[in-house]
């Protein structure tokens, strides 16, 4: 079994009072496409958040390489350069092109030269079929292609592992298609992947581990197959068949 | 009307006398305010930015303290300036200086500017923090997740959009600053009223005098706001976009699931070109 590229360890966020996440703990190891599924409010997107910390866990740690970076004094901004994420509302920058929204991670980040990062941004954009659309700006586009827009602008980075958050939950249904699309692409090129979605055939289909969520601790994990053929949480089973009956 | 032609004639006078005199007010004028409200702009950005530097639970003790001190000393200026007449402000500074230290500004415009810029500054750093908590919190945690650091986040993202934001409130301050910088004759400086009251010192002729400054002030402001106006519309970009495609007939992607694919209606089909092909004959 290969080395781990990031693991959760005994994770806990509470806002106030409010405990979202309990001990979670897994492991991502590379090539992993790991999807997180669950009901809403079950802290899906919070493990996300606290994974790339954007959210501060309450206790535990998280682990990318053999290093806690939810400790103090830890580098945030040079991990996440790391650790690309894509979210539900896109969170494309407004006042850029899209070729300027691929290419500013790279200069000011990463610190590539201009055209290098050019070269690059075109690479990727021309993989999630973003080419043509360069000199466009955000408000001017598809929300399925500003979410393709916004996977190729962290694909530029070339990270490690991509997060996933719900990224097809603020399309119509003819822009998941396009997205999913790309996602699959990505997976079947090994890319490391961590996706929350409610999206349950990509999820069965395209991952090879999948954990279901439920009141902020994991209910269940494993292989898909296991998972979505033979839950063995009687939860698990409850969410599943309202999922399936739709 | 013969009032009318009255006035005109004494302003024509006025002018013929002093016109350079005028000219020469309104150009210190423009200058002050022009150069005042950029540094005032710049002040405000920086207490902007400095406000708005998070922090966590997690970061240092001296790192916490020390970002809580800079809020509480901006928010003090900001108060302080705000709170009081630029008026006095002046007086303060340029007659206040040499009382209490024993030196004082050598040179009359360095206190204006000095004066009229950290007033702008203290109401420029609340017109940008609103501008900066205006802008989608998901644009910050974008910048964010690519690696950007604080200061990476505000110049390339953040700032850009609010000064977008907030130009109409630039634009303003200008105005404010045309008009307000009247009070710097106080201090001896000789914008375009200090000319007003040295002309009218002279002769009696206030009012055809004071007609000439009011022309004088609202020429300024409203080229100011036409300009302005202008630089906004050149910030939101062009309305349109070019695409870029080397073979105009590739699709792009998304269009892989097109409704017609599999119809008769489909390029690829057989029954595509058979039909197309009986309609030509």
């Amino acid at each position: 079994m290969s080395e781990a590229i990031l693991e959760v360890r005994h994770l806990s966020k509470s806002f106030g009072s409010n405990a979202v996440l309990k001990d979670i703990d897994f492991t991502v190891r590379p090539g992993d496409v790991t999807s997180i599924i669950g009901a809403s409010g079950s802290g899906k997107s919070t493990l996300l958040r606290c994974i790339n910390l954007l959210e501060t866990p309450t206790n535990g740690e998280v682990i990318f390489h053999g290093q806690n970076v939810a400790g103090k004094g830890v580098n945030a901004a040079s991990y996440r350069s790391k650790v690309g994420m894509v979210f539900q509302s896109f969170n494309l920058f407004n006042n850029m092109t899209v070729l300027e929204n691929c290419i500013v991670g790279q200069t000011k980040v990463l610190k590539k030269n201009k055209e290098e990062a050019q070269t690059n941004a075109l690479k990727y954009l021309e993989q999630v079929g973003m080419a043509p659309y360069i000199n466009a700006r955000p408000r001017q586009i598809s929300g399925g292609q500003k979410q393709r827009v916004a996977i190729a602008r962290a694909l530029a980075m070339e990270p490690e592992v991509l997060l996933f958050d719900e990224p097809t939950s603020a399309l119509d249904p003819e822009m998941v298609g396009e997205v999913l699309a790309v996602m699959r692409d990505l997976a079947r090129a090994g890319m490391t992947m961590l996706v929350v979605t409610h999206e349950m055939a990509f999820a069965r289909d395209v991952s090879n581990h999948v954990v279901y969520m439920a009141g902020g601790v994991i209910c269940e994990e494993g292989a898909p197959i296991d998972i979505f053929n033979h839950p063995k949480q009687a939860r698990t089973q409850e969410f599943l068949s309202r999922f399936m009956e739709r | 009307m013969e009032k009318l032609v009255k006035l005109g004639t004494d302003m024509a006078l006025l002018w013929g006398n002093y016109g350079p005199k005028y000219l020469d007010g309104v150009k210190n004028t423009l200058i002050l305010a022009l150069v005042a409200t950029i540094i005032g702009c710049v002040i405000g950005l920086i207490c902007g930015i400095l406000n708005t530097i998070p922090y966590t639970q997690n970061d240092s003790l001296p790192k916490r303290f020390v970002l809580k001190l800079i809020r509480v000393v901006v928010r003090a200026y900001v108060e302080v300036f705000r709170g009081t007449p630029m008026v006095l402000q002046a007086v303060f500074i340029y007659y206040g200086l040499p009382y209490f230290c024993g030196f004082g500004f050598e040179s009359v415009w360095a206190a204006a500017i000095l004066v009229v810029s950290i007033n702008t500054g203290a109401y420029m750093a609340e017109s940008v923090r609103g501008g900066i908590i205006s802008i989608d919190p998901g644009q910050t945690e974008g910048a964010k997740a690519i690696g950007m650091n604080h200061v990476q986040t505000m110049t390339y993202v953040i700032l850009p959009q609010a000064l977008r934001n907030i130009l109409p409130q630039i634009g303003n301050n200008f105005i404010i600053n045309v008009k307000d910088t009247s009070v710097m004759f106080i201090i001896s400086f000789t914008e375009f009223f200090a000319f007003h009251r040295y002309i009218t010192g002279v002769n009696n002729m206030y009012f055809p005098s004071a007609a000439i400054e009011m022309i004088g002030y609202l020429c300024m402001t409203l080229v100011a706001s036409f300009l302005l106006r202008a630089l906004e519309k050149k910030m939101d970009g062009a309305d349109s976009y070019e695409l870029v495609q080397a073979d105009s007939l590739t699709m792009t992607a998304g269009t892989y699931n097109h409704p017609d694919r599999g119809s008769n209606f489909d390029e690829r089909s057989k029954e595509y070109h058979q039909n197309s092909m009986g309609e030509g004959r």
